[in-house]
Formats: C-alpha cells, sequence, structure tokens
C-alpha cells in the first residue's frame, strides 16, 4: 500500500489520522512544524508501522517540494491529508490583520499550495481529504478562520474538478472535538458548546479520523468533490 | 449607503491572502461606519468551474459574508452577497443588490442569480 501524508500530525485530530493509516497497513508521512511529530512517528513505528516523520512550516511556500522529496523517499504516496491548521480569535472588530492574514496563510494557502503540488504526484486512484471545519458556515469570533475553511470547501470542489477522474478530492468539516485545547476551555464555556450539539457530546478524534479513512479508502469511490460535516448535528441545531 | 465589494479576477494561490485581508478590512470598515455590504461574486466561481483559486477566493468571501452577518446581528450589520452569471440581467442584479443592502433580515444570504446553479450542490 502506497503512502499518506498527514499534516498538523502531532495534533489531536492528525495523530489519530495517522493511527488510523497505519492500522490499516499504510505508510505514513506525518508533517508537522514542531519536532513532537516525532514522538508520533515512534509510537506508530513501536506499533509496526512504516513512519517518517517531516518537520517543516507549511506557511513556507518552499514546504511543498520537501514534503514532496520525502514522500518520494517513502515510495511514493496516494493520500494526502490537509489537516494543518491554527486559530487566532477574536472579535471582528478587535481582529489584527496580521491575524487575519496568518490563519489564512496557514489554513487555507498552504493546504492548496501543497495539493497543487502533490496532487500531480499522487498515484492513480489517489485521493486527497481536506480538514475543514462546521465553523465554515458561520462562526463568532472566527471571521479569519470561517473565512479560510469556507474557502478550503470551495477549493475542494474545484480541486476535485481539476484532478478528475484520476484522484479524488473531498472534505471533512468536524465540529466541537475533544482535543486539549478543547479541555482547557473553561467549563461553563465548554458545557455550552456541548449544549448546542444534538449528539449531546464532542467528537472523539478517532470518530474524524473514520471519516478520512473513509473518504480514502475504496468504499469512498465515487465520492468526490464533497463535504462530509462530522459534527453530530450542530449544523443543523443551536 | 451601500458598499459593494467585487473580488479582482484571475487571482492565484498566492495572492488570496492579500485578497481575503483587502476583504476583510474594507468590510469592517464598511459595518463600523454603518454601511451595508454587498459582495458581488460570479457564480461560475461559488461553483468552482473556473479553477482552484478562483473558487476559493468566492467561497473565502462567502464564508467572511457570513461571520460579519453572525457577529453584527445584534448590531444591525446587513453583509450579504449575491452572484450572477455573464448572462444575468444588469438591471435584475442591481435590484437584488439594492434589496439586499436595504434589508434588515437577510444578514449572511447570498442570492444566486442565472439558474446556472440549479441541479448542483447548494454553497
Amino acid at each position: 500500500m502506497t503512502a499518506a501524508i498527514v499534516t498538523g500530525a502531532g495534533g489531536a485530530i492528525g495523530r489519530a489520522i495517522a493511527r488510523r493509516f497505519a492500522r490499516d497497513g499504510r505508510p505514513v508521512l506525518l508533517v508537522d512544524r514542531a519536532e513532537p511529530v516525532a514522538a508520533v512517528r515512534d509510537e506508530l513505528r513501536d506499533a509496526g508501522a512504516i513512519a517518517e516523520a517531516c518537520v517543516v512550516d507549511l506557511a513556507d511556500p518552499s514546504a511543498p517540494h520537501v514534503v514532496r522529496e520525502q514522500a518520494d523517499a517513502l515510495g511514493g504516496a496516494a493520500v494526502l491529508v490537509n489537516n494543518a491548521g491554527i486559530t487566532r480569535d477574536a472579535r471582528a472588530v478587535e481582529m489584527s490583520t496580521e491575524d487575519f492574514r496568518l490563519v489564512v496563510r496557514v489554513n487555507l494557502v498552504a493546504a492548496l499550495r501543497l495539493s497543487e503540488t502533490l496532487a500531480l504526484h499522487l498515484g492513480d486512484g489517489g485521493a486527497i481529504v481536506n480538514v475543514a471545519s462546521r465553523a465554515a458556515l458561520g462562526n463568532f469570533g472566527q471571521a479569519n478562520y470561517v473565512a479560510a475553511k469556507s474557502a478550503l470547501i470551495g477549493a475542494t470542489r474545484a480541486l476535485a474538478l481539476t484532478h478528475a477522474p484520476r484522484i479524488r478530492v473531498n472534505a471533512v468539516a468536524p465540529g466541537l472535538v475533544d482535543t486539549p485545547m478543547t479541555r482547557a476551555m473553561p467549563a461553563p464555556v465548554l458545557e455550552k458548546l456541548v449544549a448546542r450539539v444534538p449528539a449531546g457530546r464532542a467528537a472523539e478524534p478517532d470518530e474524524i479520523a473514520g471519516v478520512v479513512a473513509f473518504l480514502c479508502s475504496t468504499d469512498a469511490s465515487y465520492v468526490t468533490g464533497q463535504v462530509v460535516l462530522a459534527c453530530g448535528g450542530r449544523s443543523l441545531a443551536g | 449607503m451601500t458598499v459593494l465589494f467585487e473580488p479582482r479576477a484571475g487571482l492565484g494561490i498566492d495572492e488570496l491572502e492579500d485578497e481575503l485581508a483587502r476583504a476583510f478590512e474594507c468590510l469592517r470598515r464598511a459595518v463600523l461606519d454603518g454601511y451595508s455590504v454587498v459582495v458581488a461574486l460570479d457564480d461560475t466561481d461559488v461553483q468552482g468551474v473556473r479553477g482552484v483559486a478562483s473558487a476559493a477566493l468566492a467561497h473565502g468571501l462567502l464564508g467572511l459574508v457570513r461571520a460579519f452577518a453572525l457577529e453584527g446581528r445584534k448590531q444591525g450589520w446587513r453583509v450579504s452577497a449575491v452572484s450572477s452569471t455573464a448572462d444575468t440581467d444588469v438591471t435584475e442584479r442591481v435590484a437584488w443588490t439594492e434589496q439586499l443592502a436595504d434589508s434588515r433580515h437577510a444578514g449572511g444570504t447570498l442570492v444566486r442569480l442565472g439558474g446556472q446553479h440549479l441541479g448542483r450542490v447548494a454553497t
């Protein structure tokens, strides 16, 4: 099985996606800007998987070529998961233009540069999954994040049309996910957020990884240009 | 008073950050000054049939429209969008733009003119 490239692999969702691919027998290239991604690599190797770490700042325009070289060293890749993302929340009237730009640069531009560079090198039958967000539908205090994730969804459709039929491109849009960042929220704030989710809880990172794995699998071989809202029904109510 | 924001056409991926930041600053200044904002889009970009950067820009702007409309609901910010195709009647496009700008209840709405979106995925 050819490799999967997972960006933001040092974070909770990225790690879950990488673990899922490894469990399915796929070699994994773990991409992140920080060294802790090496710990994820070691964990996967200890479990018997083939895994490599690629420490690079995806906001750097040369990053896609670094990732491509490392993927080639793994024998090439068939799957790319654009999961890397950051937040810089503030009310729109108080948000700095630099924070707006940074979130767009990392969450959108870096993902598109990587997709455009790697799409031509993914094997036939390959798949790209963009990790967007339910927030693309609108969220208070996240004008930068909403714009970037909404743009990523639009780009997903265009990428799907551009690279069909050779490569499928889809997106998953998670809602509230149980991560260290979520757990660090003040309890009343978190309770309020959970109360708006019809499922009555945050998602486990593994539940998002499961959707990503499905979209990359042959079970989804006729699915392209689509967005799966994995938000516990939050997009319908709340 | 209304601000009509039209994105620059034909941009590449490396120009998205600048254009979205320009839109962000424009929308913020407009709502703080009490203006309505209508973002004018080409519907082919909303559909995603004219390239990756164009689609990303159109949907990024729609995200901004939703974010500002949601955040300014209580303050009465009027931010919405209209998309049209090359064969859309100009008079009709202007009429819809004016109606969106005047409406207190159309915040975050995209009105799609031209009919090319029918049978395709919604935004």
